[in-house]
């Protein structure tokens, strides 16, 4: 055997999906271990070895989604970092681009800088912007501020100067001087990280590397440690934001790239999906406790952004106002997220609107029908009072409902200010929510010129099949496709990507007159890099597969476009350019043929090739015992009123149509399927809805 | 405007309304208003991801904004708040103009500032929305463009006399018409301005935004039928209006008054005057601007739409931040600009540089809240561009010109409870900065210098935010500097004993090594070599600086934020010896002299 496993861990939850090469597919949910979360991971696994439903010889892979990078800029408890950097430029850390991330808010904070001022240092000697040297490296003077530097007792060492993306020399000094004085301190520079232009993003990507280095390292370390002791000793890979997997020692290295592990792997999931089902265009739409995520699948293809905030809260408009958190220039996936799920808090405004979130109940005290001592109306106490979801137990019937205090949250705070019916304001609270949501959906559609109608919703998270169909309806999509496991989906989704590695070199000429042969030397440089990180994973040659792309734009402009690489040409420039402007055309829908054109950043994309396919051609749900209530009463709106409504399994849905209304229940969660509407069972066990 | 320019209330509208009373439902209103402020965001992403210039995508320096086909604005992108509630002026001008033959497919332009622009560099598009042959809405966009022609490279000089100095100055005009773009007025526009390329990809970039606006608004429109989506509009004005409403009512009643100065107009370096005073009713809020200076010979005028949006967004700062931007809001407040001042000028008075006047005119209206609302406003910043670098060349072989732009600011003013931020920019702009890697690699400047100084923030309890200094070193012959600096002489104030921020600073350092210290706003020509630095001011403090915990002033100095000499002299804190320790009985004492020697004073 050879069983591949996911493992995604959240605040309360690890979810771990376990998938044979037939195809043969479990999941388990078991309580993080916030304390050490490598300690949870671990147990589950000789908890399941112990029982006799796991062999220890039958791994072959486990794939990981941690947050742990992530808290520890979250919470403040990374490593104690020292910055360097260029005589005048001390407080680019500090001054960052100004940008406040809301208007008019007098009462906002910006997160403190990860350096303090006192640990951050300056060191004189210049590179200008082609990468010649202007002034020496002071190597007297930089001796004496790395030694200051160790002196206070720093964890690591972040190094970014100036222009420092056109030639890394002075950088790469300054660390053997520093290795002269300490041998073993973890060093980050700028030039190898990230030479790419724009100092703030670089410095903070640099010095969020160098802070979180050290705690992914003993985190993994540790986790590693713990499977040994298990005798699982098959390697240990970490989901990228990026939607690639890189091994636990490159992630160790670079763990800017890891930050946004779990999202990452959902929508991972979806486009493996979209792909098994003909390379369908789907949105991917995740809902979960406090927020709801949305990303694009064109093709079966997901799209990426080139950075992320850590730490910047939630918000709609984030694409235009950043600067609420910490930013690191790595590839994620395009996600765009808002502060609904089905936690989120239901309250009336002083202009008498209703409102849903950003705030959660949180696990604690929880939604009212938790019977956790909550009494401020939820999303989820909405959806149990209108009978989407199970007005008695969750979870196979081992977590219990409390229908009536949902009903009494709402009742108090909603139906009777607003002078409505029970049902009436349950149905509003769902419908606000759906508009909420809908934005993190139009986010990535509308607002990227996609229409939604022609995409189908893929539906996942806890929630997601819930409010599936009623957003589908807002937003006038027909179809909408509910993957197998959704409750866990990211930890599946994890076991579909291959391995990556991505690579930026700012290289900024005018493309009139380019020498093609600096172009190319400069590729090959980042080609060299990317073929010996994937030598280091165990990727033969043949295994080993490079990707270019350039970024070009109109010289001054602000913003770059991508273009992949036309490949070996008589005219690179003319190619290049032609594909420059078809692509600017498609955007921006002009093209200027007299203004000039320039490169901008060099990409390279190093992908490992597996020897076999990692997902399986189908796969087998473990057989679930059927709902204890084969019907329930459920509310559909002032259009159809409350009707009784089947409940079945997924895998009794078959290859024919069944017609709404229908509630297909499940462990992890429920697809609502409405009146007018009808589902069934295609490839891959996915359920796939129809909605008027 | 004549007389005294007032919010302009829409008369009919409330008949309307009142109609429509009663006909609430409060979750048609939040799907109404979600759909309303993304379509605006949609807007307002399409400028910001097709724009072509700095001033529009590093400084978010444009605005989107949809309206009801009377000109009532129901909803306005995030981008700029200095523009909140100015877009309506330009629609009505639209409508006045060419109402009764505004056809589908029309579009309209215009950066006068006496009809709905508020200086020439700002363009705005209108463009109609219709359902069959019916006219249901509007939708604009507005963004400042990296020229529009004038004597001064880049449209933001302060020391022009006349408006006709100023640029291209363009009456509302229908520059497609059923769909037909008009080409004279695309080349009279290119042939006026120094860098064509740029401010025609920055119109087409607002087109593409009042297109997707119509498209999706059309679609909306569809959904809810005319009826429906005019009754769901008006709605959402009332709850807007009622939500405000309630929020000010919170705010203590009476009136308060507070004057600030500007140094200088452009010209002449004597203070210009501004006076607001605050009158908050039940539920209601005048601002009052007379005793403002009257006209004057330089470009700081602010045209009423320019003083009334600023105004309206400084009250935003007081209310609910989820109040929707849209009519609604500007209903309960209202805002009084003498004619024929610095704050409602009669043309032709030069307007380019009103952006200062615009960040003066919201220190004088917060410095007057501060007194009603003590325990939230800040002591006065320097979080607003006050100083701005306009950098010109042009190539003598090619014949092109280069412009650059800047806008610096620095930090804010120490608040009642907490610390001015150091280096963050103000809640009424939502400036960025220039990379200098970025400045370096496409201009013919080195930046040198971008950093905080040490001492220049106002002392207090809790104390104003840092001073940032930038120096540019040029690196060709024969360019124009044209700098507007300004809080030199009138620093950012401090409040309750908090003293102010240090004052402005600029100097030109010359290759030879000569020092030129110079005034606040200037024109010169800068050579290969020459350096320019500038030092923004810091921001003002809040509260007794003896008061200041010591442990806070030893962690400043501990960072360099602040040396042992302004511990010891504006906060009466001693540290000692190699570690910097608080010398507890030195600093009582000296907190204690300095308490008599206030009494004493």
């Amino acid at each position: 055997m050879d069983t591949r496993i996911g493992i995604d861990i959240g605040g309360t939850f690890t979810d771990l999906v376990y998938l044979a090469p037939d195809g043969a597919l479990r999941r388990e949910k078991v309580l993080s271990t916030p304390d050490d979360y490598a300690r949870g991971i671990a147990g589950a696994l000789g908890a399941a070895i112990a029982r006799g439903d796991l062999e220890v010889g039958a791994i072959s892979q486990l794939m990981h989604g941690t947050t742990v990078a992530t808290n520890a800029i979250l919470e403040g408890k990374g490593a104690r970092v020292a910055l360097v950097t260029t005589e005048g430029f001390r407080d680019v850390l500090e001054i960052r681009r100004l940008r406040m991330p809301v208007l008019y808010d007098i009462r906002w904070r910006r997160p403190p800088p990860l350096v303090p001022r006192r640990l951050r240092f300056e060191v004189a000697g210049r590179i200008d912007h082609m990468g010649a040297e202007e002034r020496p490296l002071d190597e007297e003077g930089a001796r004496a501020v790395l030694a200051q530097a160790l002196g206070t007792g720093v964890e690591a060492i972040a190094i970014c100067l100036i222009n420092a993306y056109a030639n890394g020399a002075h950088e790469r000094r300054l660390r053997e001087i520093l290795r002269g004085l300490d041998p073993a301190i973890p060093v980050t520079l700028s030039s190898e990280l990230l030479p790419e232009i724009k100092e703030y993003e670089r410095t903070s990507t640099t010095v969020v590397n160098a802070y979180v280095l050290p705690v992914v390292r003993t985190y993994l370390g540790r986790l590693e440690g713990e499977l040994r002791a298990r005798r699982i000793a098959r390697p240990l890979a970490i989901m990228q934001s990026s939607g690639g997997a890189m091994s636990a020692a490159a992630a160790a290295e670079k763990p800017i790239h890891i930050i946004e592990s779990g999202p990452a792997a959902g929508v991972v999931g979806a486009a493996e999906v979209a792909r098994r089902l003909g390379d369908l265009s789907v949105l991917g739409f995740d809902m979960g406790g406090t927020t709801a995520k949305a990303a694009l699948v064109e093709g079966g293809r997901f799209h990426r952004v080139g950075s992320l905030e850590v730490g910047g809260g939630i918000n709609v408009s984030g694409r235009l106002l950043s600067g609420g958190g910490y930013h690191v220039r790595a590839p994620a996936i395009d996600i765009a997220e808002v502060g609904a799920g089905g936690g989120s808090l239901v309250r009336i405004d002083a202009g008498g609107g209703l409102r849903v979130g950003p705030e959660s109940a949180g696990a604690a005290p929880g939604p009212a029908c938790y019977a956790r001592g909550g009494t401020v109306p939820t999303v989820t106490d909405a959806n149990v009072v209108l009978g989407f979801v199970n007005p008695e137990a969750l979870a196979g019937g081992s977590f219990p409902i409390r229908r009536d205090l949902a009903a009494a949250a709402i009742e108090a705070h909603v139906a009777r200010p607003l002078g409505l019916t029970l049902e009436e304001a349950a149905w509003g609270i769902h419908r606000v929510a759906d508009a909420a949501m809908a934005r993190a959906v139009r986010a990535v559609s509308t607002e990227r010129g996609r229409d939604p109608r022609d995409f189908a919703l893929m539906a996942f998270g806890g929630n997601g099949p819930v409010h599936a169909a009623t957003i589908a309806r807002l937003l006038e999509i027909r179809r909408i496709l509910v993957p197998p496991v959704p409750g866990v989906f990211s930890a599946l989704g994890m076991l579909f990507p291959d391995v990556e590695h991505h690579y930026v070199r700012t290289f900024k000429r005018p493309l009139a007159g380019l020498d093609a042969a600096a172009l190319e030397e400069a590729f090959a440089a980042l080609e060299r890099e990317g073929a010996q990180a994937l030598a280091a994973d165990g990727f033969v040659p043949a295994a080993r597969r490079l990707e270019r792309a350039i970024d070009l734009r109109y010289a001054g402009a602000n913003s770059e476009l991508t273009v992949a690489w036309p490949g070996a040409t008589g005219d690179l420039a003319g190619a290049l350019r032609a594909a420059f402007a078809a692509l600017h055309e498609g955007q921006y829908g002009y093209a200027s043929a007299e203004e000039g054109v320039e490169t901008m950043n060099l990409r390279v994309v190093a992908r490992g090739i597996p020897d076999r396919p990692r997902v399986p051609a189908r796969i087998a749900l473990p057989g679930e015992a059927g709902p204890a209530r084969r019907a329930r009463r459920v509310h559909f709106g002032p259009g159809h009123g409350t009707m009784e409504v089947p409940v079945c399994t997924r895998m009794e849905l078959g290859a024919e149509w069944r017609a709404g209304p229908l509630l297909v229940e499940e462990f992890d969660s429920t697809t609502v399927v409405p009146p007018g509407g009808r589902a069934r069972r295609i490839a891959w066990d996915t359920i796939d809805v129809e909605v008027a | 405007m004549t007389g005294e320019a007032t919010n302009p209330a829409p008369g009919v509208e409330a008949t309307r309304r009142a109609a429509l009373a009663g006909a609430r439902d409060p979750f048609a209103l939040e799907l109404v208003k979600n759909a309303l402020a993304t379509l605006a965001d949609e807007m307002a992403l399409t400028v910001s991801r097709t724009a072509r210039s700095f001033v529009v995508k590093e400084a978010l320096d444009f605005s989107t904004a949809l309206f009801l086909a009377d000109g009532e604005m129901i909803a306005q992108g995030t981008c700029l708040p200095f523009h909140l509630g100015a877009m309506p002026f330009a629609v009505r001008s639209v409508l006045r103009q060419f109402g009764g033959t505004i056809a589908p497919g029309d579009l309209f332009i215009t950066n006068d500032p006496w009809d709905g622009s508020t200086h020439l560099p700002d363009i705005v598009l209108v463009k109609p929305v219709f359902a069959g042959e019916r006219l249901v809405a509007f939708t604009a966009a507005l963004a400042h463009m990296t020229d529009i022609g004038g004597r001064i490279p880049g449209g933001n000089a302060s020391d022009s006399t006349e408006i006709y100095q100023e640029g291209l100055r363009i009456p509302p005009s229908r520059i497609w018409r059923r769909g037909e773009p008009d080409e004279n007025l695309f080349r009279l526009i290119e042939r006026n301005v120094r860098v064509p390329d740029k401010v025609l990809g920055d119109i087409r970039s607002l087109v593409a935004a009042c297109v997707v606006g119509e498209r999706e608004l059309e679609r909306l429109v569809a959904r809810h039928g005319v009826e429906g989506f005019e009754a769901q509009c008006r709605d959402l004005l009332d709850y807007t209006e009622r939500f405000t409403r309630a929020e000010l009512a919170k705010l203590p009643r009476g009136s308060w008054s507070f004057v600030d100065h500007l140094d200088g107009d452009g010209i002449d370096p004597a203070p210009i005057r501004f006076e607001a005073r605050v009158t908050i009713g039940d539920g209601e809020l005048e601002i009052d601007f007379t005793g403002s200076a009257p006209q004057v010979r330089g470009a700081i005028h602010c045209v009423y739409p320019f003083t009334l949006s600023t105004a309206l967004a400084c009250v935003r700062s007081m209310v609910d931040l989820s109040i929707p931007n849209n009519a609604g809001y500007f209903r309960p407040i209202r805002v009084i600009a003498p004619e024929g001042s610095v704050v409602n000028p009669r043309p032709p008075a030069a307007v380019a540089a009103r952006g200062i006047t615009g960040i003066r005119i919201a220190d004088t209206v917060f410095g007057a809240l501060a007194q009603a609302v003590p325990g939230l406003i800040p002591a006065c910043g320097s979080n607003l561009p006050d100083v701005g670098v306009s950098f010109g060349v042009t190539d003598r072989e090619t014949g092109r010109s280069h412009v650059y732009l800047e806008f610096l600011l620095a930090s804010w003013g120490g608040g009642p409870d907490r610390d001015g931020m150091d280096a963050c920019t103000g809640t009424l702009v939502n400036y960025s900065n220039t990379p200098a890697e970025m400045v370096e690699a496409d201009v013919q400047i080195a930046v040198e210098r971008y950093a905080l100084v040490p001492d220049s923030g106002g002392p207090g309890r809790f104390r104003g935010g840092l001073a940032i200094e930038r120096h540019l070193r040029f690196r060709v012959d024969g360019a124009t500097l044209q700098i507007r600096s300004d809080r030199r002489d009138h620093p950012p104030w401090g409040l309750d004993g908090g003293g102010p921020g240090m004052g402005s600073d600029v100097v030109i350092r010359r290759a030879d090594g000569r020092i030129e210290r110079k005034v606040a706003k200037f024109l010169t020509t800068v050579d290969r070599g020459d350096v320019f630095q500038v030092r923004l001011a810091g921001g003002g403090g809040h509260g007794d600086p003896m008061r200041r915990d010591p442990v806070a002033v030893r962690e400043d100095v501990l960072d360099g934020k602040m040396t042992t000499g302004h511990a010891r002299a504006a906060y009466g804190v001693v540290l000692v010896g190699p570690g910097l320790d608080i010398d507890e009985a030195a600093t009582r004492l000296a907190r204690e002299s300095a308490a008599a020697s206030r009494i004493s004073a």
